[in-house]
């Protein structure tokens, strides 16, 4: 019971307190790149997801498997680099089979879901928290990616409406995104020391 | 982590130190190349080889003229429906004659390739001006307010056209917007862009062509009135072929049946305001009759 509600506040963590976008500043490139429009952002955040849930729980055998028990831990970064790589050449897969529009609307931000900070990120940080059990690196790796939906969704939505809005010519596009996201950020400040 | 930075730093790193690692990679590698290979397999699809070689025929611009979201889309669409064909203006006669062939099909009619001609040749000093311009320096918002340049139909040179170019194809050149044939890819653009339709999107079956740059539709006098190098209607050059047509003082030329002859040379000669001029790669410099004129 401990154990299930220790997996819970994990994740609510993840999502919220250290959401890797909001707190840790990782993964932004995608963030600002393509929070245009909802439905895209949406994909994205789902395409993360799926990579970030995969490559958590590969590397993290991995790296309890193999790496730790033989002293390999200088090969981390590569050997994680690998399962993101590979991990993302499936995605890249699927979604050109399955759903080709949201393949083409992506562009080169799919194949760059490979140097996407929150994943790489994530499989360090589950090895610098000493996350030694496989379950609760499994909802973590699926909470990162949550959270990185929530907030390119949130961008996403936001970005929607300032299209309407109107804005000072020399604060139009990137400018604006950029104070967005800072003021978002504010915002999830607020959820900071909620979990001791 | 320290015995890592000391490994690295300060110890001759062995064979023993080495093979684990080596090891691990490889099967790692090997690994998510067999599991890669079986995806690909299980996911790969089959595109169409039509699809591929037709946007391999178009000119990739992007330009969306043909009204699709861009050369893929296009593609896409002719190999599903052939009555499409032709639609891409940049690729013209070329393209068209490729994917012909691609989708096994005969073409008929004349496949020139669609070229911008600006209806007009009058030039700053050309021009009669009621006033100073001195509103918003856009074609559309000068065309909407009371005329201050005295023709109603000629080239406001606010540039709309040339800001619309996606080639760098337009120049404004003294009051008058100036087609630079070597760039332009015939995408319409500009003559969307107009307000006062004076770029017409035209077939360029011959290079030059001999058009009559001019729109005026007012008479005669009040043409001589308002500019020194307007059609004024006199149809002289209707005498001479009857490609030319006189509607409304305005002399239109036939672009369909266009072919080079003596009488047309005449008629040039014989225009009164010397309307009839060339227009393409291989047109002569287009001067201004006045002796100040900037002919680049």
């Amino acid at each position: 019971m401990d154990f299930a509600v220790n997996l819970m506040l994990g994740f609510v963590g993840i999502v919220l307190i250290n959401n890797f976008v909001f707190t840790k500043f990782l993964g932004t490139c995608p963030y600002l790149g393509v929070s245009g429009r909802l439905d895209m952002a949406f994909g994205m955040g789902l395409a993360v997801t799926f990579v970030t849930t995969l490559a958590g729980a590969l590397t993290w055998l991995i790296d309890n498997l193999f790496l730790i028990p033989y002293h390999l831990e200088i090969t981390r970064y590569v050997c994680y680099i690998l399962v993101i790589a590979g991990a993302v050449q499936l995605v890249e897969m699927y979604l050109k089979k399955f759903f080709p529009p949201l393949y083409e609307s992506f562009g080169i931000f799919l194949p760059l879901i490979t140097t996407n900070c929150v994943i790489l990120g994530l499989c360090l940080f589950l090895n610098l928290w000493e996350i030694r059990s496989f379950l609760m690196a499994v909802v973590l790796s699926f909470g990162a990616g949550m959270g990185f939906t929530m907030a390119i969704c949130i961008m996403a939505g936001i970005r929607e409406n300032l299209e309407m809005a109107d804005i000072p010519e020399c604060l139009k596009g990137a400018p604006i995104t950029l104070i967005t996201a800072g003021l978002l950020t504010l915002g999830f400040m607020g959820f900071a020391g909620m979990i001791k | 982590m320290e015995n890592n930075i000391i490994l690295l730093v300060s110890a001759t790193i062995t064979f023993q130190d080495l093979w684990p690692a080596a090891a691990l990679m490889l099967g790692l590698g090997t690994g998510f190349a067999v599991v890669l290979l079986i995806a690909s397999i299980k996911l790969s699809i089959q595109e169409d080889p039509k699809v591929q070689a037709i946007y391999a025929a178009l000119p990739k611009i992007e330009c969306g003229t043909c009204g699709f979201a861009g050369c893929t889309a296009y593609a896409k669409a002719v190999a599903a429906n052939a009555e499409l064909l032709g639609k891409c203006s940049p690729g013209g006669a070329d393209a068209m004659n490729k994917i012909a062939a691609i989708l096994n099909l005969q073409i008929s009619g004349s496949g020139a390739p669609q070229r911008p001609i600006v209806h007009c040749r009058a030039r700053r000093e050309d021009k009669t001006f009621f006033a100073e311009y001195k509103g918003i320096p856009a074609c559309t918002a000068a065309n909407a307010q009371p005329p201050v340049q005295a023709c109603a139909f000629g080239c406001l040179g606010f540039g709309d056209c040339v800001r619309s170019c996606k080639f760098d194809a337009l120049n404004i050149v003294d009051g008058l917007t100036t087609v630079n044939y070597e760039k332009c890819t015939g995408c319409g653009a500009c003559s969307k862009a107009c307000p006062r339709f004076l770029i017409k999107m035209v077939p360029f079956a011959y290079d030059p062509i001999v058009t009559v740059a001019c729109s005026s539709r007012e008479s005669g006098k009040n043409t001589r009135a308002f500019c020194k190098v307007g059609c004024i209607g006199c149809g002289i050059c209707a005498k001479q072929t009857d490609l030319f047509t006189v509607t409304e003082n305005l002399s239109t030329m036939n672009y369909e049946k266009y072919t080079p002859s003596e009488a047309i040379n005449t008629a040039m000669t014989k225009c009164p305001t010397k309307v009839i001029v060339h227009r393409g790669k291989a047109a002569p410099a287009d001067v201004s009759p006045q002796p100040a004129a900037n002919a680049s």
